[in-house]
């Protein structure tokens, strides 16, 4: 497996509650080299840090929604500026657009590198930075232990959100390909998740 | 262990019963399929068998899935996103039987249910012949009747124990066309091997039984010196004599019988078994004649005029009903020796057809309590060598349509007899079968007491509900099974077993004599072109007679 390379996402803004923490994204302007899209898609594992950058332990969190903030939706009189002009003569303007991660924390990794899955007791601060986890640390945090554990999984179907399902299965399909010793116990999961969100909802028996 | 095909999900319905999930890609896992798991019994581990009673489906896809039956409905879930293997998965009911005892040849307790996750394997092949019965196939006492209905032609051979079949009486229940006189024939053979060399007598009502003739030429069931034999008997072929009619048999014998008929009756009998007694030292021996006498002298009461017109009514019922001579069954002097019936290694088919059904019924009540009594003596070594009644060996008598024998809500001439026998023929070595395809007018007490049943196709409600009632080792489970059977198909269950299974009874050796006839194929047989020919040939008027020829009979 080729060591990857660690992704700054973006700062944790805003919190609705112990787990449920609002991140902005760095965009262009803010951050170099900025995220691409596909760095913090859906299902993403990221490492949410845990002090001013003193310690290595870290939260582990997941990407399960994106929102697009644009204040200029809605406005539809004439502009005097051009979007192109608006770079030098408005920039702060350009700031107000923004995407918005929502993050769900499912565990932590503790200062000695030791993985705690479920919900952390720790929080992270305002401004903590917001990193995509590499392919290494996610399978650390998986199995640390000796052996897979998926311990947040019912958390995560239970969080409050119409794609938590299909979160669920991005995230084992993801370790699928990560863990192919795991590959049989997985599938297991996969496909009881894919049939209650692809033929459940349908009318199948379940 | 085989591989698993399930695991264990928990308790079912019954203390005795667990639940378990299965895609069951093969299709294996069927009601009455066996299975095992490993378990842990006073710290070794053991496989335990069950029995699956029940499959209740757990994922289906929506019935609209299969609304074009040209599209399969896979096809339609992979275009909504789901392409995984186990669109079917079950939620399988078994029933714990337990751990197999080597030492005791059956399944014992403690029944300990498979904990949550425990593998569930279909049990082996090897492992079901060794379990199935107290006997293997081929040894002493085994009787292989057929395999295992669930598993490939001939890989789990059904052997039943021939000595509980026996000792403990059986029954074959099925509707008619279900093959009973089929599965019948197939035991008979069995218990004719070399290995088990039995002494049978069948009751064959119907004249089904006559094909078992061939068994005596039948290579398949000879070897090492050992031919088996066969007789089969026309009615009057097997003798009875009057004199071990008890008067019930001929108050029953008799039609419309009064009261005041049966009282002559009574005294009469009385008086000819001291005639007979006073003659030979055995009541037993009266003569048809000297029972008539004795009636006739009944009618000579001067004091009571009723009892002549009795006597006369009676005598005239004996007269037509009761014949004895060289073509009859009923004789004064001769009775068929029980030597002669039972021997071991021979089967002996008493054909009863033509003769009417009461008659029927006598006759075997007489046959029943001869030969109870006959082994009860010779069990206590009060016959000696040659004598009629010598029988010195246990000896088995199927009845064929035996709900003619012991109807229900009615008590006949045979059925206390037959109830004797069951209760207590194993302590003296007289093992009855019973066949009928009316359970529901076979009288229950009759039916509990076989303790080894071969139930196979069965639809009259009624019947499965006789069956139901009195048949306690087969569970529900098996018993919905019975009118989905096909001819051959059979529960067998009960003491020659060691747990109920489905059994698929083997092919005959010898021809099968109760077929169902043609009537399409006889039809056209009968007005084909040659037989046409020959009825015209048979149906011709005669030629006219020359008039020179007709002159030489001419009457002058």
């Amino acid at each position: 497996m080729s060591k990857t390379r660690e992704v700054i996402l973006g700062k944790i803004v805003k919190s609705n509650s112990h787990t449920d923490y609002v991140c902005q994204v760095y965009s262009l302007n803010e951050f170099e080299p900025a995220p691409r899209p596909e760095n913090y898609a859906l299902g993403t594992f990221v490492k949410i840090e845990l002090t001013d950058g003193t310690s290595p332990a870290y939260l582990v969190g997941l990407i399960y929604d994106t929102v697009l903030l644009n204040p200029e939706f809605g406005r539809l009189g004439p502009r005097l500026s051009s979007e192109s002009e608006l770079t030098t003569f408005s920039p702060d303007y350009l700031n107000e657009r923004a995407v918005l991660l929502g993050i769900t924390a499912i565990g932590r990794v503790k200062a000695n590198g030791e993985a705690v899955l479920g919900v952390p007791r720790l929080a992270a601060r305002s401004d903590a930075l917001v990193r995509e986890m590499t392919r290494e640390e996610i399978v650390h945090f998986h199995t640390g232990s000796g052996q897979l554990d998926l311990s947040y999984l019912p958390i995560l179907v239970r969080i409050d959100n119409p794609l938590a399902y299909h979160l669920a299965r991005i995230v084992l399909l993801r370790l699928m390909d990560l863990l192919p010793a795991y590959r049989a116990e997985l599938d297991v999961l996969e496909d009881d998740l894919g049939w209650q969100t692809q033929i459940g909802p349908l009318g199948g028996l379940q | 262990m085989n591989r698993p095909l399930g695991r264990a999900k928990g308790p079912g319905p019954t203390p005795h019963s667990f639940l378990f999930v299965s895609p069951d890609l093969e299709k294996n896992l069927k009601v009455g399929e066996f299975i095992t798991y490993e378990a842990e019994i006073d710290g070794e581990p053991q496989t335990i068998l069950a029995r699956i009673s029940e499959r209740r489906p757990v994922r289906l896809y929506p019935d609209p899935f299969s609304s074009d039956p040209a599209i399969d409905p896979n096809r339609v879930a992979a275009i909504v996103g789901y392409s995984g293997k186990t669109s079917e998965l079950f939620e399988i009911t078994a029933e714990v039987i337990g751990c197999y005892d080597e030492k005791l040849r059956a399944f014992i307790n403690p029944r300990v249910p498979p904990r949550v996750g425990t593998p569930i394997a279909l049990a082996g092949n090897e492992y079901l012949s060794r379990v199935l019965s107290r006997v293997k196939a081929g040894e002493v006492g085994s009787a292989t009747v057929g395999w295992l209905l669930s598993r490939p032609r001939l890989q789990v051979p059904i052997a039943i124990d021939v000595n509980a079949l026996v000792s403990t009486h059986m029954a074959i229940i099925a509707s008619t066309g279900a093959g009973k006189s089929y599965t019948a024939g197939v035991l008979i053979e069995e218990m004719l091997k070399a290995n088990n060399r039995a002494a049978i007598l069948v009751i064959d009502p119907h004249g089904e039984y006559e094909t078992l003739a061939e068994i005596a030429n039948s290579n398949a069931l000879s070897g090492d010196g050992y031919r088996p034999g066969a007789r089969v008997h026309a009615p009057g072929g097997i003798k009875i004599r009057v004199g071990t009619l008890e008067q019930g048999d001929l108050r029953y014998l008799l039609p419309n019988v009064s009261d005041r008929m049966s009282y002559v009756l009574g005294r009469a009998y009385r008086e000819a078994e001291n005639i007979s007694k006073k003659r030979c030292s055995d009541p037993n021996r009266w003569t048809l004649r000297e029972l008539e006498d004795a009636i006739d002298r009944q009618g000579e009461n001067e004091e009571d005029t009723f009892d002549r017109g009795s006597a006369n009514a009676l005598l005239w019922r004996l007269r037509a009903t009761i014949h004895t001579g060289a073509d009859e069954i009923f004789d004064d002097q001769q009775q068929t020796p029980l030597s002669e019936l039972f021997q071991p290694g021979r089967v002996t088919v008493m054909r009863l057809d033509q003769v009417d059904e009461r008659q029927q019924q006598v006759i075997v009540a007489a046959l029943l309590r001869r030969v109870f009594y006959a082994r009860m003596d010779n069990k206590n070594e009060q016959v000696a060598p040659g004598s009629d009644n010598y029988l010195p060996y246990p000896v088995f008598i199927l009845i064929e349509e035996a709900h003619n024998f012991a109807p229900a809500n009615a008590d006949i001439v045979t059925t206390n007899i037959l109830k004797k026998v069951l209760a207590e023929g194993r302590k003296f070595g007289v093992g009855v079968g019973l066949i009928s395809q009316r359970p529901g007018k076979l009288d229950p007490d009759v039916l509990s007491q076989c303790n080894t049943q071969f139930l196979l196709r069965i639809v009259n409600p009624v019947d499965q509900a006789r069956v139901r009632e009195s048949v306690e080792s087969v569970g529900r489970d098996l018993l919905d099974e019975l009118p989905a059977l096909t001819k051959g198909q059979a529960i067998i269950s009960g003491a020659a077993v060691n747990t109920p299974v489905l059994c698929q009874i083997r092919e005959r050796y010898v021809r099968h004599g109760g077929e169902s006839q043609s009537a399409v194929d006889e039809w056209r047989s009968y007005s084909g072109e040659a037989q046409t020919r020959r009825r015209e040939r048979d149906t011709a008027t005669p030629r006219q007679p020359s008039s020179r020829r007709s002159s030489l009979f001419k009457e002058d």
